[in-house]
């Protein structure tokens, strides 16, 4: 046999009623030691779940796997895709349609920016970015000029960008340099120096700072993004690492360039 | 990619088994893409777990169709015979792990329409109205399934564990 206030009480615990009826429940559970004795166990069941239930992340191949679907709906390999680009998924929302010539990574960026809490985040640049970032990791993006020589990528940047970014290897941090890659966007050729990290890839973009602020530390559609300036230099590190991982190698890139400068 | 972690967490409590959690996760980005299923309101993940457990149903019927035998409904009277062989002994009841695998394999054995609105309430932390909304029923029957699996996985956790100090009077 059951109190009958069995229900209201879980309401209670849950948070479903308002001041008063809490008021109200709570007096009841005060001369009832049946719904004290449910409130008891409806805490230590909660507990139990929220500490002993797998929370485990999605496997990371399934996220390859679903970026590479989105990819090809959107219809990457699609030459025109990239001439389409313009801001059109901006002002469309994607469940109207956004497949056929929108550009993958835009249109999967898109996708990321409607699922993502932080959408009033300021910053089309950082959309540019992160969608930069994106499309970097699509098959054959990656980087135009592979190597894990400093001495090659850096004079490479010479001739395919408007800026001589630093450029280091940290394998031995674990930070192995894979290559570079040159992006446009802010309407100039930024300079894409690209890390792997455990199973991580670290795009670090550099650009010449305009005048658009940029936040220092931000989330973006998932992706952590870390920017600093150097001199007239904008430097923007993207990845989905982890905030340590990620700020480990802005930092061995910061001591880098003061080293450079010496 | 936010809410694929929930994503992947809900399909694989609706479908026991990673690799087809896996196809159902996939397949729910892509209907969310191609906006099969319109997003009303703002409760994105709200919105992507409906898609989640909409793909497992139909995942579920092709592999039922496919099987050409019907599969048992998924009713309290299965799971009262749920698998308890592998009960472990009282002496080694109490390290945490197997209070990890007991709990597990408790909440598996839950019929699905009580698992889902229990880890949809202690997992993803919703309300019984975004409840209601996934599992497209009323918001009493929300109420009355939590309770119910609630109780369940108390009078069971009991059965199972019996070293426990029981309710302390």
């Amino acid at each position: 046999m059951q109190c009958a206030e069995h229900y209201r009480v879980q309401a209670y615990f849950d948070g479903e009623v308002d001041a008063v009826s809490a008021v109200d429940i709570e007096r009841h559970a005060e001369r009832c030691a049946e719904c004290r004795a449910l409130l008891e166990h409806l805490a230590s069941t909660r507990e139990r779940i929220r500490r002993d239930l797998e929370f485990g992340a999605a496997p990371p191949q399934l996220r390859a796997r679903i970026m590479r679907m989105l990819d090809q709906e959107a219809g990457v390999g699609d030459p025109r895709g990239a001439a389409r680009r313009p801001t059109l998924w901006r002002n469309r929302p994607f469940w109207l349609g956004a497949g056929g010539g929108v550009g993958a990574a835009l249109a999967a960026s898109l996708l990321f920016s409607l699922l993502s809490p932080s959408l009033s985040l300021p910053g089309p640049l950082l959309d540019e970015v992160v969608a930069a970032h994106v499309r970097s990791l699509m098959p054959e993006h990656l980087t135009d000029v592979v190597s894990t020589d400093r001495h090659t990528v850096k004079p490479w940047f010479a001739g395919h960008a408007d800026v001589s970014p630093v450029v280091a290897d940290f394998a031995g941090q674990g930070y192995r340099l894979v290559g570079g890659r040159a992006d446009y966007f802010d309407h100039q050729r930024a300079a894409v120096v690209v890390y792997e990290h455990g199973p991580h890839f670290i795009n670090v973009f550099t650009w010449v700072a305009s005048e658009r602020t940029f936040p220092d530390l931000t989330t973006r559609s998932g992706y952590h993004v870390a920017s600093w300036r150097v001199g007239n230099l904008q430097y923007c590190a993207v990845s989905d690492a982890g905030w340590d991982e990620v700020l480990a190698l802005v930092r061995l890139l910061r001591d880098a360039g003061e080293r450079d400068q010496r | 990619m936010p809410h694929l972690d929930a994503a992947h967490r809900f399909a694989r409590w609706l479908s026991r088994s990673g690799s087809d959690a896996d196809d159902v996760v996939q397949e729910a980005f892509l209907r969310a893409f191609r906006g099969f299923d319109g997003l009303r309101g703002s409760d994105v993940k709200g919105w992507l777990l409906t898609i989640v457990r909409n793909c497992h149903a139909t995942a579920l019927k092709q592999q039922q169709r496919r099987a050409a035998v019907p599969l048992p409904q998924e009713d309290d009277e299965q799971f009262s015979s749920a698998p308890t062989a592998s009960t472990p002994d009282p002496e080694s009841a109490s390290t945490a792990d197997d209070d990890k695998r007991t709990l597990d394999r408790l909440i598996a054995a839950l019929p699905q329409e009580h698992r889902e609105v229990l880890l949809l309430r202690e997992l993803e932390d919703m309300s019984y109205r975004e409840i209601a909304a996934v599992t497209r029923v009323p918001i009493g029957t929300v109420m009355s399934r939590l309770a119910r699996a609630r109780a369940a996985l108390r009078v069971k956790w009991l059965q199972e564990t019996p070293g426990e100090p029981r309710a302390v009077r």
